[in-house]
């Protein structure tokens, strides 16, 4: 049977969410440490939909009413060099 | 949840599970583990992973070389990976002065046999050739330092402490403490009273709201600390590294990102969970600065955790003595997570044994009222706090 990916970043398959929700990560929070899922690059764009219906069906719940893990910044991954020469240039600035 | 235990912890955070596990396996099997939210929610998952026992100060030596005995077969005795990683522990010195300060905690570190030495620049280059030379003067590198997997810690400890019948109870916040003539006699929760007579406050930030409720005033405050994880990268970092000059703290983890912390040189009032825009950029910038290969390296996620702080830094471990009954293991800083064996081991066989081990003695509470302060030389931004050590003396 082919595999059905949920989570790209991370490798899931929807078999590997079931297994991890029986085994006891049946909080959105727990599911999402224990696998990894919403923590890759995507940062849960490709994944979320898919894995919050298929976390609210295993768990009998409504999706509707399932918390959705906090979005953490940045909306996109950038490059440290540039958070970091922006700071440098407003201490130069407050230097001149 | 039944009506009473013989011991309620507040706080499912990686102490309190730890000392509900230790607590069941000395034969206290009636015990149970209030979390206001779930285990493993508050700083328990959000810290550094790191661990080591090179401290400068005997006390800090002896609790936390105790917890890094303990982390050794931490696996096995939890029947749990919890991934505990033996890759060693590097505290990077980037100025002859901050060499010096190594050069004095390792004589302190070859009292107890640690297995650290001193590093010179070469050494410490030839380690992570990432590093900017400009930023490396030396260090203290311990051997038997490493890492384990935060998540995974507080997962092991939950598991193992109900199969010893341990009752954990999620979504269940202390609202009160009942006391009655001088003696613990129970707690108000959210979901409802329990009676007990031993009473743990393991509550990590909010220990202090805890102990509040109990009438005690403890020295705490909230310490809140950012970290940020990048994308995966090729291995660069093979050690968990420590750089005091940009009071920074990082590693690598097993998917490859660079996970790292840094306390900005001024802290915000700001207690909340909210990532901060100053703390991204001055963690970009110092990280930048220390490895100038992360120029292009994406930071991916950015979160926040907050703890409480003692004036010196150290845990109050042990009992409240205005109250008979009430228990401390609160207010470990940033460095909860790498004491939680020994923390909970150690706390448990007070309990069980009514006498409080030597390696959590000096950390009483009573050292506030007494002026015992602990100088531990190694805690970063210690210096600023000495004013507020001075009023509690």
């Amino acid at each position: 049977m082919p595999k059905k990916m949920v989570c790209y970043c991370q490798d899931l398959t929807e078999d590997d969410l079931i297994r991890a929700i029986e085994e006891g990560y049946d909080h959105i929070e727990t599911l999402k440490r224990f696998t990894g899922a919403f923590m890759g690059p995507c940062q849960g764009k490709m994944c979320a939909v898919n894995l919050l219906k298929l976390f609210a069906h295993k768990t009998g719940r409504c999706i509707e009413e399932l918390r959705v893990p906090t979005m953490r910044p940045p909306v996109e991954p950038i490059p440290l060099g540039w958070l970091a020469t922006e700071n440098a240039r407003e201490k130069d600035e407050e230097e001149l | 949840m039944k009506k009473n235990y013989d011991v309620v912890i507040i706080g499912g955070g990686v102490q309190g599970l730890s000392l509900a596990y230790n607590l069941a396996r000395g034969g206290l099997h009636s015990v149970a583990v209030l979390d206001k939210c779930y285990p493993g929610s508050g700083a328990s998952g959000r810290n550094g992973e790191m661990i080591r026992s090179a401290f400068g100060s005997r006390e800090w030596i002896r609790l936390f070389d105790r917890s890094l005995q303990m982390w050794e077969t931490l696996s096995r005795d939890l029947d749990f990976n919890v991934m505990f990683t033996r890759c060693g522990y590097l505290v990077l010195a980037s100025t002859a002065e901050e060499f010096s300060l190594c050069q004095t905690n390792i004589k302190r570190q070859n009292e107890f046999s640690l297995r650290c030495r001193l590093v010179d620049a070469t050494a410490v280059t030839d380690l992570i050739p990432a590093l900017n030379p400009r930023l490396v003067f030396g260090g203290i590198f311990q051997k038997n330092g490493g890492i384990a997997r935060h998540d995974a810690v507080v997962w092991a400890y939950a598991r193992a402490a109900r199969r010893l019948k341990v009752d954990i109870l999620p979504a269940t916040g202390a609202v009160d403490v009942m006391v009655e003539s001088g003696k613990i006699a129970g707690v108000k929760t959210t979901q409802g009273d329990i009676e007990t007579r031993i009473l743990v406050n393991a509550a990590g930030a909010h220990a202090k709201q805890v102990a509040d409720m109990a009438g005690v005033e403890l020295p705490l405050e909230i310490f809140r600390l950012e970290m940020i994880v990048t994308e995966p990268l090729k291995p660069f970092l093979p050690v968990a590294l420590s750089a005091p000059h940009i009071m920074g703290y990082m590693h690598q983890t097993a998917r490859g990102e660079f996970a790292g912390g840094a306390e900005p040189e001024n802290l915000s009032p700001y207690t909340g969970l909210k990532s901060t825009r100053e703390a991204t950029q001055d963690m970009a910038r110092k990280f930048v600065l220390l490895f100038p290969g992360m120029y292009s390296a994406k930071l991916m996620r950015q979160w926040a955790g907050v703890v409480s702080k003692t004036p010196d830094r150290g845990p109050l471990l042990g009992v409240v003595e205005e109250v008979e009954g009430f228990l401390l293991n609160a207010g470990w800083g940033g460095y909860g997570f790498m004491g939680s064996p020994a923390g909970g081991k150690l706390m448990a066989e007070l309990i069980i044994n009514g006498k409080a081990p030597a390696e959590i003695r000096p950390f009483s509470l009573t050292r506030f009222a007494t002026g015992d302060l602990i100088t531990e030389p190694t805690i970063i931004g210690l210096a600023e706090d000495s004013a507020k050590q001075k009023a509690w003396k």
